[in-house]
């Protein structure tokens, strides 16, 4: 019996001092594994000694602190449909702190056609010629969303003019080293703020958003100008090779709705998702309208240096 | 048994504590004469200069120690406050290496001119030499209006220098046709030939040319480099990438096959008909975002900063 029962304890213990084996190793390695971390971190900063309680970065220079800054820019449209905007601008801004800004942002667009816009042009309008064939099947189906002319004149929308005040925060300031020898400050900016746009879309046709008729759309195609409102915000990057000339780029988005395309897309039943032969501000769709803008930064008076 | 099993134990910890050993910062170099005389530059912050392997030609290109700058003002100690301690620094370098503290003259060392000259980024905080990235990602297409190429994706690099790697990557896609292809064909009465995509596989040369450091609220540091990658610890990153993936692409052919075929068959049934003669020279813009990792995990520099 006791010899059984030695078996046995023996038994239960087996798994028990496995499990004991594997924590043990488990731990050495767990060890091992921050061991390294804990003596090699090159960004801690001290908790005692002279170091205690000193900034990230001594000495740094304050590019933006009670500083005036005109940015004569230019902007690029991304991911369009039918026509790309090139938009020239100028941004007037003031910073109050080194990481906190107030600017004022305006440009005007002008419009290249995309590949698609030719091809629909080409194709869809020059090659049917339904002006001179207008009981064609194809001519009849396209009455209410292609014009007989030019596309981008008669219908294509046009983001002409934006104007925004914007806050300006700089989270993130440091420096890059570019190919191991040149050296830049940098910092990133985030900004938001409530942009007025002003676009020409093509005109109602048909029947307005309240149902009341209007000239049919078949043979109508003109554009007419609108304003909107909008939120606009971004990311951008920034270098500064010399106190007073730094540049930049950004990322910004300016979402709202609009109808690119003229077409008629929507209004009709089920759910409105369906053509009424009617283009009205039921076929707008929401777009979030991004944008890449590149800056040259003019900044005055002189910079200061931090403790 | 149990002591047998203890001795394993043992033997495998210190196998794992030996580990990140492997993954020197710096190849081994042969000891200089000049080396030893650790005071021959005095002045603050040389210590990035005086690091053995950081910046020294034929050691790492363009790595470790990147370059000269020089500070403005009062002297910049860029960078975590760092600058040559007075008195008890000294010490602490002859506690470390005593044969250099031996050969200093230490009043002529103190009256020499200062070169001012540091290096902008003394330890590289993550380096890249000799480790192996792994890199799973998400993808998706940015210059198809009409098809959505979602992707999943896997990259793994090794990097030869700090500077320079090779790799492979794979993606697998998710293809959606987007409403607007839909609009276009309906209000035009006009068709897009659209393709979808399937997976790639890709042999990758990677260059990354740029390196630095945010102060994150004037409270933290974060180390980057372009690529994208922004370093959470040594180990661990997010990356966001953009890449163009060129080919020439296959498209339905916009116009049907008119006639029969010579067995009296529609030319319109014959799949040689299908698809379009003009290849089309295609760059399939696609955004990146993913993790990194990287093996081995650590490291150790060779002589403190």
């Amino acid at each position: 019996m006791l010899r059984k029962t030695r078996s046995s304890s023996l038994t239960t213990c087996g798994p028990m001092r496995t499990l004991a084996t594997a924590l043990a190793i488990t731990v050495a390695a767990t060890t091992a594994f921050f061991a390294g971390e804990q003596e090699a971190s090159a960004q801690e900063i001290q908790l005692t000694g002279p170091l205690a309680g000193a900034p990230a970065v001594r000495k740094l220079r304050l590019h933006r602190d009670g500083r005036f800054e005109v940015t004569p820019n230019v902007s690029f449209t991304l991911l369009d449909e039918y026509q790309r905007t090139y938009m020239p601008g100028l941004r007037l801004q003031y910073h109050f702190f080194d990481w906190l800004g107030l600017a004022v942002w305006g440009g005007y667009g002008f419009q290249v056609t995309t590949g698609l816009a030719d091809q629909l042009q080409e194709k869809a309008i020059d090659q049917r010629n339904c002006a001179g064939n207008p009981n064609k099947k194809e001519c009849r189906l396209t009455a209410v969303n292609l014009t007989r002319g030019n596309l981008a004149d008669d219908q294509l929308a046009k983001f002409q003019w934006i104007a925004a005040p914007e806050l300006h925060f700089i989270p993130f300031r440091g420096k890059i080293a570019l190919f191991s020898s040149l050296f830049v400050d940098t910092d990133v900016n985030i900004f938001i703020g409530p942009a007025v746009v002003g676009l020409q879309e093509r005109a109602d046709c048909g029947r307005d958003t309240e149902g009341a008729r209007l000239d049919p759309c078949s043979g109508n195609y003109k554009l007419e100008s609108r304003v909107t409102a909008a939120p606009t915000f971004g990311l951008g990057l920034n270098f500064y090779p010399t106190s007073i000339f730094g540049f930049g780029a950004e990322f910004r988005g300016v979402p709202f709705e609009w109808n690119t395309s003229g077409f008629d897309n929507a209004g009709g039943d089920p759910d409105g998702e369906f053509p009424d032969d009617a283009v009205n501000g039921a076929d707008r769709e929401f777009k979030f309208n991004s944008m890449i803008t590149v800056n040259l930064i003019f900044r005055f008076p002189d910079l200061e240096v931090s403790e | 048994m149990a002591m047998n099993q203890a001795r394993v134990g043992l033997l495998v910890a210190a196998a794992l504590m030996l580990v990140p050993l492997t993954a020197a910062a710096q190849p081994k170099q042969p000891a200089k004469a000049e080396d030893k005389a650790a005071g021959d530059k005095p002045a603050a912050g040389e210590e990035g200069g005086q690091v053995a392997g950081e910046g020294e030609p034929g050691a790492e290109p363009g790595a470790e120690g990147e370059g000269g700058e020089k500070p403005e003002g009062e002297g910049e100690g860029e960078g975590e406050g760092e600058g040559t301690p007075v008195g008890g620094g000294l010490d602490e370098l002859c506690a470390i290496d005593p044969d250099a503290c031996k050969a200093i003259d230490l009043p002529k060392a103190a009256a020499r001119e200062l070169d001012v000259e540091i290096y902008a980024v003394q330890q590289i905080y993550a380096l890249r030499r000799l480790r192996f990235e792994l890199n799973p990602y998400v993808g998706l297409t940015m210059n198809d209006q009409f098809v959505s190429h979602t992707a999943i994706g896997l990259q793994t690099n090794f990097y030869i220098t700090n500077v320079i790697g090779v790799g492979l990557n794979g993606n697998f896609y998710f293809n959606s046709p987007s409403t607007f292809n839909t609009q276009t064909s309906r209000a035009a009465r006009i068709g897009q030939s659209i393709t979808e995509y399937q997976w790639n596989a890709n042999a990758n040369f990677l260059y990354v040319p740029a390196y630095g450091k945010f102060a994150g609220f004037s409270d933290f540091i974060f180390h980057y480099d372009i690529y994208l990658r922004i370093f959470f610890n040594r180990w661990f990153a997010f990356t966001a990438e953009l890449r163009d993936y060129i080919f020439f692409d296959e498209l339905e052919n916009q116009l049907i096959a008119e006639g029969v075929s010579g067995d009296g068959t529609p030319r319109a049934q014959d799949p040689e008909t299908w698809l379009s003669e003009d290849l089309s020279f295609t760059n399939n813009v696609q955004g990146q975002i993913g993790l990194s990792f990287f093996l081995p995990p650590t490291w150790e520099y060779r002589l403190p900063k």
